[in-house]
């Protein structure tokens, strides 16, 4: 944060002399690898497992059509130890209407906003035989089509919870009375625990803002009080000034998960990564928790708060 | 300290096997000094005028000491930029001997012996380049900021980023640079992110850079020395001089306490850009945001009698930015800065001993606080160290110069500890972050043989010790240290070997090996030297870098000493070096050491350097190859990879024309091999963002680097009352080269809602700048009392 301050300074102040023109690379290594995003809830909502599996985009100005990312036909395993499940591939176009509203709503997605030959494809437990237990380990076995093998194993940790929240007037001369401050209050346990949230406005999907997790390094064991800001995920140009506060009057919901120490790294590289594209930082390498490919497998053990934030 | 002088002759006697033969030979010895200002002089040669191979020059603090057999003798003195003087001796016993010499109006002008410029070929250490300030103040400068440090990367060998005031040279990086002010380790050399060196050009008698084969006196880093000297003041007449710039102003003030005895000398900078545009940023939400930063130097010294004199100098500098963004309620204060002080005694014992005996304090801290509404921060990093050193300067006999010395240093070094408070929740990294304490100590001899009229030889040896001692608490090991404890010693054995042979009058070969440990480290995470960058110390968890440098070159000297050339190649070899993992993210709750990887690194090159010192138009060019490679197992998977200031040719055009006493023309080419950078190498689809991935460390290079800056300065005759000014005019990137600073990459729209686009796009930060300076000298006709 202090870094980026004063970056963001300097390049202002420099920036009546700086100009930029467009930058063409000769690549000299190309790319073709499997990326895995996959999941596993424990928890209130818990959730059997699902996987997405894309292709990494190599540079080129125009990028390919999102449809045609997925990588298809791959046999997906997950494992508990004990019981062990294969994954089927689900690709919207083959969906019905009804459970189209289902999967938009899972997945972010704004059903009037999406193309007509939009497809997203996703290999779910069509069994719903497995479902995320706290404290269990989980392995993910992929082999694609190609004969690539990937895979992955993840923990469901201990659950922790937000006691309360209250919410309270932003700090500065700001007088815009419409938005508020979260604080939150939780007692963090004993030993090492790795955080990642969501909010939630109105009904509308979970979302993770752009430093989505944390780490206990600073209140281990202790009754701690902190800010929760709204989610303000990449690319939604949030103004410094309103920056994670909330709508007054607003119903509002947060997912509150925690996550194992691989799945907080990988999550920490990727944010540091994507906020610190700056001339003077050195790039920062994404942690990926996939032997043999790129991505996660996370297991979260999420709690579910709602509100309405107060109007006065 | 009657410990150390015993210790002293001791070593003198148990490593020396030298015969000395003193029969009928006597000393001449003393000061040469600058007529005018009193000011003593550094590396003046003091010669036989009938035999060259009889010669001395100054040491550091201006005195000579030159052995000959009795007879009588017409000794000559030379100075680049002054004219030659000649004294008639007899000697007939040991003679003190105080030299004046006097500046030449005009370097063209200046009575020129031969011989004695010919420093180039007769010199035997390598790769050692002496800037005089005043040729620093003729090179065209960003901003019109005459800089130091930026002028040196003019010299073949020294690499930048550009605007940067870091320095990387033979391959090593910026913290493998010993940069001394007047002794003191100066821990942070830059301003504002680098762009501007601490060092004022006012306030500075002279900079020696050393490339190559480091002398045993120096030590402590790997790649090079910086030794940089403020001005003592001038003990003749009171003066004042300063300059208006577009960002900064200076001022200096000199002048004898006591004429001939004792003077002062104190100097001034400090910026004002943003001060100027307090009014407009206050209209805005980030009033009260500003950038500013300053320097003082002052120096004082007192001459005792003949043969003691001492000498107080500090240096205090200061960068500090403040954002205010008062809306949020957010506000940040990031002050740092060094700051040094060094008291001198130079004694001499005898005509052919010279002592000095230094105290040296310095500190280099770097505060960050902030906070918003209940969380609140603080950040503090720093380093302190406390030093003191005995350095002998022993003109033993005409064959034998020995240089000895002791040189001890107690170290604290904090790294980034972070405290803060969120609500009634204070948190701290404290418990975790703790200062490392650590002794330093080194000694060191070294003897310049002439050994015959064709072959001297410099040899010398360093040994040298750094234990980490606590309180301290191992991470890995359930063991804590108490107060002083010993907690793991690192020694270092450093030859130094330099030899010189005269090929003839006017060429040599030379070739040298040095050794080199460091214990203290600046890792970086970035391309540029940062404030945020922490010095670490060798610990249980971090061994001592070392290095060794193998160097070889022919100097040749054409045209009456007119031309010099030199062609030098060297290979370097490190070991332990630092660096940070590919996927490093900041932990403040974690000392950063226990995030390094370790790997090796080498560095190979020629220099090709061929100047002309003398007439209307003078300048040099330079032209380098190098290479400089790390291989880390941890970083690029083991791969090896350029460093990111390898640059493969580097090219650089100094040139100066004096049309006439008025004017005076600059210009300065400057052409090198692009940067290494590490490109995008794909995008990958996570929560439905495209996140970059990266191809190998520094696998692609920027477009290739060029510019050049041309400059003029105005003179007009001094007026009546004595002001003497001068306006300097210059461009810097004059026909505008769009160079690259960096590269970054932009995704538009939105991959899932049917089109995105990916652009790279680099970024230049210094298109054609022009800028203006005044600068005033002011000295009365009448000395003022």
């Amino acid at each position: 944060m202090k870094k980026n301050t004063l970056y963001t300074f300097i390049l202002i102040a420099i920036g009546f002399i700086a100009c930029e023109k467009e930058f063409t690379p000769n690549l000299t290594e190309t790319a073709d690898s499997v990326v895995v995003e996959g999941y596993i809830e424990a928890g209130r909502n818990a959730t059997p497992p699902y996987v997405i599996l894309t292709k990494s985009l190599p540079f080129f100005r125009e990028l390919p059509s999102f449809n045609n990312v997925f990588i298809n036909g791959a046999e997906i395993w997950v494992s508990s130890g004990k019981d062990s499940i294969r994954l089927q591939e689900i690709c919207w176009q083959s969906l019905p209407e009804v459970f189209k509203k289902q999967a938009a709503q899972a997945f972010n997605l704004n059903l009037d906003s999406i193309p007509k030959d939009f497809n997203f494809c996703v290999y779910v437990d069509q069994s719903l035989t497995m479902q995320g237990e706290v404290g269990k380990t989980y392995s993910l076995n992929i082999k694609t089509k190609e004969g690539q093998r990937l895979s992955a194993v993840t923990t469901i940790p201990r659950t922790v919870k937000i006691d309360s929240a209250d919410f309270v007037k932003p700090p500065g001369i700001n007088q815009n009375d419409s938005l508020t401050q979260m604080r939150a209050y939780a007692n963090d346990p004993k030993g090492s625990d790795y955080y990642r949230y969501f909010t939630a406005i109105n009904g509308s999907s979970y979302i993770a803002g752009r430093n989505s997790v944390a780490d206990d390094a600073f209140f281990d064991g202790i009754n701690t009080r902190f800010n929760l800001a709204k989610s303000e995920p990449r690319g939604s140009g949030a103004s410094f000034d309103t920056y994670g506060l909330w709508r007054r009057g607003d119903t509002i919901s947060i997912k509150f998960c925690s996550i194992d120490k691989a799945h907080f790294t990988f999550w920490q590289t990727l944010e540091f990564n994507a906020n610190n594209a700056g001339p003077f930082s050195s790039y920062t390498r994404v942690k990926h928790n996939i032997i043999g490919g790129m991505g996660i497998w996370g297991g979260y053990n999420a709690t579910y708060y709602d509100a309405i934030v107060p109007k006065k | 300290m009657k410990n150390t002088r015993l210790f002293s002759l001791t070593f003198i006697l148990t490593l020396f096997c030298i015969h000395f033969s003193f029969g009928q030979n006597f000393t001449v010895s003393g000061y040469v000094k600058d007529e005018r200002s009193g000011e003593t002089l550094i590396g003046v040669n003091v010669f036989n005028k009938k035999d060259i191979g009889q010669g001395s020059s100054t040491n550091t603090y201006g005195f000579y000491s030159l052995t000959l057999p009795k007879g009588e003798y017409t000794l000559k003195v030379s100075y680049v930029g002054f004219a030659d003087k000649e004294i008639t001796l007899n000697l007939t016993g040991d003679v003190q001997q105080n030299i004046e010499i006097t500046e030449g109006v005009a370097l063209q002008e200046v009575v020129v012996t031969a011989e004695a410029k010919d420093k180039n070929v007769t010199n035997t250490q390598m790769g050692t380049v002496t800037m005089p300030i005043e040729s620093i103040k003729k090179i065209p400068a960003l901003m019109g900021e005459v800089d130091v440090l930026k002028s040196l990367q003019l010299l073949p060998g020294v690499k930048a980023l550009e605007g940067s005031s870091g320095l990387f040279i033979r391959g090593g990086g910026v913290d493998q640079n010993l940069i001394l002010l007047d002794e003191a380790i100066v821990y942070n050399p830059g301003h504002l992110l680098g762009f501007f060196s601490v060092f004022n050009a006012d306030a500075i008698k002279n900079t020696t850079l050393i490339k190559g084969g480091m002398p045993a006196q120096y030590g402590g880093r790997l790649s090079s020395v910086l030794d940089i000297q403020m001005k003592e003041g001038n003990n003749q007449n009171f003066g004042i001089e300063g300059g208006i710039g577009l960002i900064s102003s200076r001022i200096t003030v000199e002048g004898p306490i006591q004429k001939g005895k004792s003077s002062f000398m104190v100097s001034g900078r400090r910026t004002y850009a943003l001060d100027i545009a307090q009014p407009a940023i206050s209209n805005t939400k980030f009033a009260g945001t500003n950038y500013y930063f300053y320097d003082l130097n002052m120096k004082f010294n007192y001459t005792f009698s003949e043969k003691d004199r001492l000498y107080l100098s500090g240096y205090f500098g200061r960068d500090k930015f403040v954002f205010n963004a008062k809306e949020r309620g957010f506000k940040f204060e990031l002050p740092y800065g060094n700051a040094t002080a060094t008291l001198r005694w130079n004694h001499v014992f005898t005509p052919k001993l010279f002592m000095n005996v230094s105290g040296v304090y310095n500190d280099y801290d770097f505060k960050a606080s902030g906070g918003q509404d209940i969380f609140n921060f603080n950040a503090f990093s720093g380093v302190r160290d406390y030093n003191a050193k005995v350095d002998f300067d022993w003109f033993a006999s005409p064959k034998h110069t020995v240089k000895y010395g002791v040189n001890y240093t107690y170290h604290r070094l904090t790294p980034n500890v972070f405290s803060g408070s969120n609500g009634d929740t204070t948190f701290t990294n404290s418990a975790l972050v703790k200062p490392k304490y650590a002794h330093d100590a080194a000694l060191y001899f070294a003897d310049t043989w002439k050994a015959n009229k064709l072959f001297t030889l410099e040899y010398g040896l360093r040994l040298s010790a750094f234990q980490q001692i606590g309180p301290y608490k191992s991470p890995y090991r359930e063991k804590e240290y108490g107060a002083a404890e010993p907690v793991k010693t690192y020694y270092g054995f450093e030859p130094r070997i330099a030899g010189k042979y005269n090929l003839n009058d006017v060429s040599s070969i030379k070739a040298g090996i040095t050794a080199t440990s460091q214990y203290l480290h600046l890792v970086s995470n970035s391309t540029s030297s940062l404030p945020f960058d922490v010095w670490v110390p060798s610990s249980d968890l971090v061994a001592p870098q070392r290095g060794v440098q193998y160097a070889m070159g022919y100097f040749r000297n054409f045209e009456n000493n007119m031309w010099e050339t030199s062609f030098e190649v060297y290979y370097k070899d490190l070991q332990n070096q630092i660096d940070y993992p590919e996927d490093y993210v900041n932990k403040p709750a974690e000392s950063v050491e226990t995030s390094f990887v370790y790997g090796k690194g080498k560095a190979y090159g020629a220099e090709l350097f061929i100047k002309k010192s003398k007439g209307k138009l003078n300048g040099w060019l330079g032209y380098t190859f190098s290479r400089t490679l790390r291989i880390f197992p941890d970083i690029n998977g083991g791969k090896e990879f350029p460093s990111t200031f390898d640059r493969v040719h580097d090219l650089v055009f100094v040139a100066n024309y004096q049309i006439s006493k008025k004017w005076d023309l600059n210009a300065n080419y400057i052409y090198s091999t692009g940067r290494p950078f590490t490109p995008l190498k794909s995008l990958f689809l996570i929560d439905q963002n495209l996140n970059i991935d990266y191809a190998s460390r520094n696998s692609l290079r920027l477009p290739d680097y060029h510019r050049l800056d041309v400059g003029a300065t105005y003179t007009p005759k001094p007026d009546k009352v004595g002001l003497k000014s001068s306006w300097t005019f210059s461009v810097y990137n004059i026909y505008n080269q769009q160079n690259p600073f960096f590269v970054y990459y932009d995704i538009k729209g939105v991959l899932r809602q049917g089109s995105a686009k990916l652009t790279a796009y680099q970024v230049t930060i210094f298109p054609i700048i022009p800028s203006i300076t005044w600068n005033f000298k002011w000295q009365p006709k009448k000395r003022v009392i």
